[in-house]
């Protein structure tokens, strides 16, 4: 099943040499199986993205290795030294083996 | 004397199920999480059992008072240059499982930066440990107060 996912770079524009703020967002529920539903009465699993991959250019700068603690829709900020054009891929997986990726393109101006 | 038996009875009555009732209340206990792990545990596997040692060059920013416990927006700057820094781990002392991220980072950051948002059960501190190349640990705290928990 396909996510919802966002990568933002921010600022907007920047140049070579730069270093920019690579803001990632998923749409995941990140349950801690501790939860009931209200419905059932039945405890909810534990549903949580457990490893997110950030690449540029196919090389991996980043690894992060979250846990179920992690708000619902996460949201990960990291820094990114902006050496020239290229793309951020950024792989994602969670404890009931699905993965899914987002990519976006960097785009220096000057 | 009937009618005074009578009147022990009924005032001996409520005490019953008022008794009966709070065992009944603490029995049925949450689920526990399957990856539950003490904050002290949790800070020993991540420095290899060698402690980390509280330093202002790990600013940690958080809400002091979070309205929503499920939703807590935590920010970690550590003042080293990026070579220096390894990884940088989220950590809370009260939550079922203490871990909440962890970062590993290269020199492509160009700034040892990361920031998220967690769940926290109660009011609690919110730990930041910067784990540096010479396999040193450094870390800051600090409380935040929760008045809805997030967390189970």
């Amino acid at each position: 099943m396909a996510r919802k996912s966002i990568i933002k770079i921010k600022p907007r524009k920047y140049k070579v040499g730069d270093i920019v703020k690579v803001d990632f967002i998923v749409i995941h529920p990140m349950e801690t199986g501790m939860r009931k539903d209200k419905k059932t009465g039945k405890i909810k699993p534990l549903h949580y993205i457990n490893e997110v991959k950030f690449y540029f250019n196919d090389e991996l700068f980043t690894t992060i290795l979250p846990w179920e603690t992690v708000s619902t829709n996460p949201y990960f900020s990291i820094n990114m030294k902006v050496t020239g054009p290229g793309v951020i891929k950024v792989v994602y997986k969670d404890n009931l083996g699905e993965v899914n990726e987002k990519s976006k393109r960097v785009r220096p101006k000057g | 004397m009937q009618r005074r038996t009578f009147l022990q009875g009924v005032g001996a009555l409520p005490l019953v199920p008022i008794l009966a009732g709070s065992l009944l209340a603490e029995a049925p206990k949450k689920p526990k999480s399957k990856n539950a792990i003490s904050f002290q545990k949790a800070l020993e596997v991540i420095t290899n059992g060698k402690g980390a040692k509280a330093s202002d060059r790990v600013k940690l920013i958080v809400p002091e008072i979070a309205e929503n416990g499920a939703v807590v927006p935590v920010k970690v700057n550590v003042e080293l240059p990026i070579e220096r820094v390894r990884s940088i781990h989220i950590l809370t002392t009260k939550n079922s499982n203490a871990r909440s991220a962890d970062v590993f980072l290269t020199p492509r950051n160009g700034r040892p930066y990361f920031a998220t948002r967690i769940k926290l059960s109660q009011s609690q501190d919110v730990v930041a440990v910067a784990v540096l190349d010479n396999g040193e640990a450094l870390m800051a705290s600090k409380p935040v107060k929760v008045t809805i928990g997030g967390c189970g």
